[in-house]
């Protein structure tokens, strides 16, 4: 059976056609990069994300913030995890010890499988699954049913109120995400990642947030609701320490909460990175192709120089969302809705509407295209 | 079909199955809601392996990120639904249950056989080539082409249900 839905590592079979990998059976190759997945991305990157948010949090307000464990306690994260491992493994007397125990399963799992159809450099991806957009925006949705479940597993009346303002966030907030994607399907006709960053070069339209002004906003949109998915300040409602003490995670204590931390973290990144592949080019380098460079690199030094463009551009926006929790006031709920529903999904819709418009108008050509094309004398040279 | 992905499919459709009879069984119903998010992601990797990548997506978006979330919801806002046993109901729906149950089966063998029929007909090569072919395109191209009147009028349904809601939720003035 020909593996064309690709959540079994489809690249790796492609890559090792003709060597003695070929016999390796695909569920094998499945198991192997789900456990590169979990353990050399989404834990080391949730791990140093906690470090670099206290380190950025304590700049920002003229702290040291940790500083004993390790060279610039960068350290600090592993002391956390061992600390987090070997507490008391507790369950609320009146909790359901089921959904407790598996709530925060589901929240880690929904945000890591989202790393399968990133694409970390052209040919770095676990699965260029072809409806990769949707399969993230699909496998993330586990996360809420995580966050319910977990806080009525509590017992407890604040993490339920935490949990039930989650749910209705996301529930929300997927809407005006899911329609600022739209603008891009239109454009790349794809909804596969790989496809949709291969045409954001240079020498094709370059990136999509210059596209036309209606994608500009539209990153914007997406950007701020993903904000809002990911359960971040502004919009951190579901923990608001003032109003529910923590809300969803109040019991939860030890590794539990340590999951639902990494959790958090890595649905961040998940989020960055998705807007980065979709708006900022992915791992396309800025006025430069390297494939069309006059001196021919080692593929290897290509995918590394990908991989950190790619990475940079989505720490980036992942320190930009740091920095925003120390920035902005938590909003009410009366407006988290009001911005969601009377703001972001009229303007997402008008976004589709305008893209689809200069779609036809100018024949699927980028700004920089058609300003370009002004300058090279008539018609577009692309 | 390796063996391997036989073993994948033989665990979605344990999952999916056995799920489905714990929803139906178990006396707690909130427990039923989670089974039944369970059984919809079971749902959602057999269609991957029909080869239907994007109904699965949508598999998931609507049923697990939607519709599972409002029954949670509508579970948890309201008292004695959560309070409420199997048994509370009464054993008056046992009947016309079992009854309706085994009046189905009929029609799913007539078209289960059908479509076993149609399966072994097809040349495996085009079979192959069909499974690998990206959907989404194809789904586009039917719905804007053969289907327009059906999708228009589905568009114009959800209008109305949108619409709907929003006067449902207008403050009574």
């Amino acid at each position: 059976m020909p593996v064309n839905s690709a959540l079994f590592a489809q690249s790796l079979t492609q890559w090792t056609q003709g060597t003695w990998f070929a016999s390796v059976p695909i569920w094998v190759w499945a198991l192997v990069s789900a456990l590169i997945i979990i353990y050399m991305l989404a834990l080391p990157f949730g791990g140093i994300a906690t470090y670099v948010e206290r380190k950025i949090a304590a700049d920002l307000q003229d702290r040291i913030g940790p500083n004993r464990v390790g060279p610039l306690g960068i350290f600090q994260f592993a002391a956390d995890a061992i600390k987090m491992i070997s507490k008391e493994d507790y369950v609320p007397p009146g909790g359901d010890r089921f959904l407790f125990n598996i709530a925060p399963v589901l929240v880690v799992v929904g945000s890591c499988a989202g790393f399968v159809a990133l694409p970390l450099g052209q040919y770095l991806v676990a699965g260029d699954i072809n409806i990769g957009v949707f399969y993230i925006m699909a496998i993330t949705t586990i996360i809420a049913p995580g966050i319910l479940l977990g806080s009525w597993a509590s017992e407890n009346k604040w993490s339920l109120l935490g949990g039930l303002r989650s749910a209705a966030q996301i529930v929300s907030y997927e809407i005006p995400v899911a329609l600022s994607i739209v603008p891009i399907i239109l454009i790349s006709g794809s909804l596969q990642i790989g496809e949709i960053v291969k045409q954001q070069g240079w020498h094709d339209h370059f990136w999509n947030v210059f596209h036309n002004p209606f994608t500009f906003i539209s990153f914007f949109i997406l950007f701020v609701g993903g904000l809002a998915e990911t359960n971040r300040i502004p919009f951190d409602l579901p923990e608001a320490e003032s109003e529910l003490v923590s809300g969803f995670n109040t019991e939860f204590s030890g590794m539990r909460f340590g999951l639902y931390a990494l959790g958090e973290f890595v649905d961040v990144f998940v989020m960055c990175a998705l807007v980065t592949s979709l708006y900022l080019g992915g791992w396309q380098i800025p006025f430069l192709e390297l494939d069309k460079f006059w001196v021919t690199l080692p593929s290897g030094l290509i995918a590394l120089i990908h991989v950190s463009f790619f990475l940079g551009k989505t720490f980036l926006l992942v320190f930009v969302v740091m920095w925003l929790r120390w920035t902005l006031p938590r909003l009410r709920v009366d407006q988290l809705m009001g911005l969601c529903w009377k703001g972001m999904v009229p303007v997402a819709l008008f976004n589709i509407l305008g893209t689809a418009i200069w779609m036809w108008a100018f024949k699927g050509q980028s700004m920089l295209q058609v300003v370009s094309g002004l300058f090279s004398g008539g018609g577009g040279s692309h | 079909m390796t063996n391997g992905m036989k073993w994948i499919l033989l665990i979605a459709e344990l999952l999916t199955v056995g799920s489905a009879l714990i929803v139906a069984i178990n006396p707690n119903i909130l427990y039923s809601a989670v089974f039944l998010l369970f059984s919809f992601l079971g749902i959602a990797v057999m269609y991957l392996f029909a080869g239907a990548d994007f109904l699965a997506g949508v598999q998931v978006v609507v049923y697990v990120g939607g519709v599972t979330i409002l029954i949670l919801f509508a579970i948890m806002l309201t008292q004695w639904l959560y309070r409420l046993k199997l048994k509370d109901i009464g054993s008056k729906f046992v009947v016309p249950g079992v009854v309706l149950a085994l009046g189905l089966v009929p029609f799913l063998h007539r078209g289960l056989t059908q479509l076993g029929k149609m399966v072994q007909a097809a040349p495996p090569e085009k079979m192959a080539e069909f499974a690998a072919s990206p959907k989404t395109a194809m789904i586009g191209k039917a719905l804007l082409t053969n289907y327009v009147l059906p999708f228009e009028a589905v568009t114009i349904l959800l209008l109305g249900a949108l619409v709907g809601a929003v006067w449902l939720a207008r403050p009574k003035a």
